[in-house]
């Protein structure tokens, strides 16, 4: 297969879960995530199912995480930053 | 005061640099972090390898370039605005931008603020693994990642064939490649088809990508549920060979990680809304700015262009962009001129655009995949049997009390999402068929006061 990109080498670090991820600056933090072969990134309120990525584009709000202790980011829009702590949303807006 | 665009994608970026170029001062205003909106979404310019991924990212770039190069543009992005509202003559915008909660005045507004796909529920969706079109598209050639490695393509319109040659080339095994609708119904709209001979250029081209990477399309088939695995994340799906009304004759099922599923497109006009411009139902059932022969709209000196007029695609999106900005500019007291040429090409795009419509129907047997347990709205978890419970023991006989008295559509994505199969699942639940729910009952799914969610502590902060 040919290579179609020429991808920088990551050259930043955030944590998700807890978990060390090397990212490209310009990267959202979603696709950073989704990179390392994970693919949940809340748990719902009412069920505890597990939503992940789903629009893509900033519509549908599934994809909400927790950034440096502010929750209801979208990770398909947020640019990740050297540093960054993201954790996985459990239940509604109020939970920090 | 500066003429506002709302939008950075083929029809706001046309309309901000004919509107410049006449003379005017422009302001746009767009959410997302780099201009080129949902068609020219694009890497980061440090990377390279993404033209293989457009047909023509090159005539995008130029034209991002021109505005962001020209001296009276002036650009927001990463800006969001959650309210606006519209009062002798001038548009008040609510924007977030940088943190920051601001006021824009306006006396000459553009909106171009484009569309998302459209998805229907169905047993699973809420799975992660189960993405639209447009989101897988979006990493493809906005994130350069792939979502997934054995992969599904479903649903129906033409959005289908790129991004099933976009994951097939970047190395995803495209398993299956479905159109709902039948192949035959692309010869009723012919003569419009052969008038827009780059389309079916268009066409070619993805057919001898999937030649290469060995896809096949296959038609009257769909995805009917998603299947997870103990993590709850998507191994599976069923496959329906489906009857011209979308009902379900055989189910077989395929393991796969990655299902990306759309059913063409549905505008986002929760601003227009929000000012009250006057709306209309399209042929496909979705809601459209109503726009005059310049692109005004209802309100004088508020201007819509692009997939809000009614969903076309990028060309159409442009033609109608290059019209709005020089209408707005000749509003805004600068000298322009509109010619007839402009108007051809706009015009001969739209029927192109309507005959698609034809070509890629919505059938109401979608309904008939759903199970009690099926979430309608994703945001409030609402399960199919509520939102009739809603219908059948509550008494709601409209989308919106059905609303109110289930939950369906009341969380973050305000019914982005839900709220056009919830019209229809209800309209269902009371006997009422599709074609005859009311143009208002559709037009008010888009009715949001508040635009997009904004925190109080913002509010409270602004400036």
């Amino acid at each position: 297969m040919a290579t179609l990109l020429a991808k920088p080498s990551a050259s930043i670090t955030f944590t998700f879960n807890g978990e060390l991820i090397s990212a490209v600056p310009g990267q959202s933090v979603g696709a950073a995530i989704l990179e390392t072969g994970a693919r949940t990134l809340r748990v719902t309120r009412f069920e505890n199912k597990p939503r992940g990525m789903f629009c893509g584009i900033g519509v549908c709000f599934d994809c909400l995480v927790v950034i440096d202790g502010v929750p209801n980011q979208r990770a398909c829009l947020i640019e990740v930053r050297d540093g960054m702590k993201v954790n996985t949303q459990v239940g509604g807006a109020w939970s920090k | 005061m500066k003429i506002v665009v709302v939008g950075g994608g083929p029809a706001g970026l046309s309309a901000a640099l004919n509107a410049a170029l006449s003379g005017a001062s422009v302001l746009i205003i767009d959410s997302n972090a780099n201009l080129g909106g949902q068609y020219w979404r694009h890497l980061p310019a440090s990377w390279s390898g993404q033209s293989e991924l457009h047909l023509d990212l090159d005539s995008g770039l130029l034209l991002i370039s021109s505005v962001i190069s020209h001296p009276k543009i002036e650009i927001w992005n990463d800006a969001q605005i959650w309210n606006a509202t519209h009062e002798n003559g001038v548009t008040t915008l609510r924007v977030i931008t940088s943190g920051v909660e601001k006021t824009v005045l306006s006396k000459t507004l553009i909106l171009a603020t484009g569309a998302y796909d459209r998805s229907l529920p169905f047993p699973g969706w809420d799975i992660p693994g189960v993405m639209t079109p447009g989101g897988a598209q979006s990493l493809l050639k906005g994130q350069g990642i792939a979502a997934g490695k054995k992969v599904v393509v479903a649903g129906t319109g033409p959005f289908l064939l790129p991004v099933a040659a976009g994951l097939a080339q970047f190395g995803c095994d495209v398993i299956e490649l479905l159109e709902a609708n039948s192949p035959l119904r692309w010869f009723k709209s012919l003569p419009t088809l052969i008038s827009n001979l780059s389309k079916i250029g268009e066409a070619s081209h993805y057919l001898s990508k999937f030649k290469k990477f060995g896809v096949k399309p296959k038609f009257k088939q769909t995805v009917v549920a998603a299947h997870a695995d103990t993590n709850g994340v998507l191994v599976a799906v069923s496959i329906a060979n489906i009857d011209s009304n979308f009902n379900i004759k055989k189910i077989r099922k395929v393991n796969c990680d990655l299902a990306a599923i759309g059913w063409g497109f549905t505008a986002d006009t929760s601003l227009a809304g929000a000012l009250s411009l006057k709306q209309i139902v399209t042929k496909d059932e979705g809601v459209a700015v109503w726009v005059d022969e310049n692109q005004q709209s209802s309100i004088k000196g508020i201007f819509a262009a692009g997939e809000i007029t009614g969903i076309g695609g990028s060309e159409l999106s442009i033609a109608e962009g290059v019209i709005a900005g020089l209408a707005a500019a000749e509003f805004a007291g600068f000298k322009t001129k509109i010619s007839n040429d402009h108007k051809k090409v706009r015009n001969r795009k739209r029927k192109f655009a309507s005959a698609l419509i034809n070509s890629y129907p919505v059938k109401s047997g979608w309904q008939n995949w759903l199970s009690e347990e099926t979430i309608i709205c994703r945001c409030e978890e609402v399960k199919y049997s509520k939102l009739k419970f809603a219908v059948t023991e509550l008494g709601a006989t409209d989308s919106r009390t059905a609303k109110l008295l289930s939950r369906c559509g009341m969380g973050m994505c305000q019914g982005r999402i839900c709220g056009r199969s919830v019209v229809d699942l209800v309209a269902n639940e009371i006997g009422i068929s599709p074609s005859d729910i009311s143009d208002k009952e559709r037009i008010s799914v888009g009715n949001r006061p508040i635009i997009t969610p904004i925190s109080i502590e913002l509010l409270a902060n602004g400036e």
